[in-house]
């Protein structure tokens, strides 16, 4: 075994010791450090995006919440300034409709006083019609001449009483 | 035809004497250079860019790296982070020479040779120890003294757990010397077998080609479990049990 022969040992450490030592610098102090680096790096940069994303995120469901919140508050306000005009237009309505009502109730009074007078006059001339009637049949009827008054008194009379009777 | 184990010959180069001390520049020196010539390119081509989406070579780089990353840190803890550099390297260096020595017919498998991977294994071992010595001082030597063992079998348990870890650097070195030659001796075998059977070659030539895929495995596997032992023995040191 050409393994076992002692002089070859020395040439063979003594070469792996340099070579070793030549690569082992060559990494420790260039390759190792920039696979370092460069690893690191990607760390970095995955790290950092993922710190974006989520506060992209966080953007994104703040200015959600947000816009539900307006939502709200418009709809909210347009409940309240429908309410209000409702209201608004109900007691407008009301006010007209009381001042109708009272318009109407005067006038329907002022009618009424101007159909009783109305009546009274008429009721009058009826009776002074019925006592110069009453007077006129007496005459033909009996020939008395009676008092003009006196018949007037008599109808005004009567007249009250039956006017009693149906008021009564 | 030739032995089976003519390819693990030594060859020198460029005959080398310093101080009366043989030095050559043999085949096995120039296969450490081309395998850390091949470590260099494939690191520095593939971090070239060092985009920030990898493509296909610089994410085998980064692959390598956090695969050593992550078994020290599995097996060793955080505070090995500093041994990174070394830990990667040894895995980097013993899984390109295994490769490397797979190529047919010119390859040179350093790795089997043991007087390589004894000295990197004494290195570990040495390493490993002065770093339990320097952390722990004295209590570092607790390390032999198994806990909750009666006093009794204490002297024996001892005398096995500092035999155990004084033939660390021999289990670490013998396997991957062991593995590399054995397959390799092996390929040569039945490679001879192919030219000496002639027509009926092909069924020795298919085992080869299977062997060669098993022998890919090997040689990924055991620069794996050469790293992963000198972190489990950088564990020890620094966490003692």
């Amino acid at each position: 075994m050409p393994q076992l022969d002692p002089a070859v040992f020395l040439p063979q450490i003594f070469w792996l010791f340099v070579i070793f030592g030549l690569i082992y610098l060559f990494i420790a102090h260039s390759a190792a450090p920039k696979i370092t680096q460069v690893l690191e790096r990607r760390q970095a940069r995955i790290s950092s995006d993922l710190e974006e994303a989520s506060s992209l995120q966080a953007e994104a469901e703040a200015a959600r919440v947000s816009h539900e919140k307006a939502l709200e508050e418009a709809r909210i306000k347009a409940t309240s300034t429908i309410t209000a005009k409702r209201e608004a237009i109900k007691s407008d309505v009301e006010a007209e409709y009381a001042q109708l009502t009272e318009k109407l109730g005067t006038e329907l009074a002022a009618a009424e006083v101007k159909i009783s007078a109305a009546k009274d006059k008429a009721l009058d001339e009826i009776r002074v019609m019925s006592a110069d009637i009453c007077k006129e049949i007496i005459q033909s009827v009996s020939g008395l001449d009676l008092d003009k008054k006196i018949v007037a008194e008599r109808v005004s009379a009567k007249f009250e009483a039956v006017k009693d009777n149906a008021n009564g | 035809m030739a032995s089976p184990l003519a390819q693990f010959e030594i060859k020198t180069l460029i005959p080398l004497q310093v101080a009366g001390y043989d030095i050559s520049f043999t085949n096995s020196a120039l296969f450490m250079a081309i395998t850390v010539a091949a470590i260099m390119f494939f690191m520095i081509v593939g971090m070239r860019k060092g985009a920030l989406v990898p493509g296909r070579w610089q994410l085998s780089v980064e692959m390598c790296y956090e695969f050593i990353a992550n078994m020290l840190h599995d097996t060793a803890g955080r505070d090995a982070r500093k041994y990174f550099p070394f830990i990667f390297t040894l895995f980097m260096f013993i899984l390109f020479a295994n490769l490397i020595g797979m190529t047919p017919y010119f390859g040179f498998t350093f790795t089997s040779h043991i007087a390589v991977t004894f000295a990197m294994a004494s290195f570990v071992f040495i390493g490993v120890t002065m770093i339990g010595l320097a952390k722990h001082g004295f209590k570092f030597f607790k390390l032999f003294v198994p806990t909750g063992a009666p006093l009794a079998l204490m002297p024996l348990l001892v005398v096995i757990e500092l035999v155990s870890y004084l033939s660390r650097p021999i289990s670490l070195s013998v396997r991957l010397f062991a593995n590399m030659v054995a397959g390799h001796t092996m390929l040569k075998v039945f490679g001879g077998f192919v030219v000496a059977l002639g027509a009926l070659g092909v069924v020795p030539f298919a085992f080869i080609v299977a062997l060669t895929g098993l022998e890919l495995l090997v040689a990924c596997l055991q620069a794996y479990v050469f790293a992963i032992l000198t972190c489990m023995y950088l564990n020890d040191a620094l966490h003692l049990h």
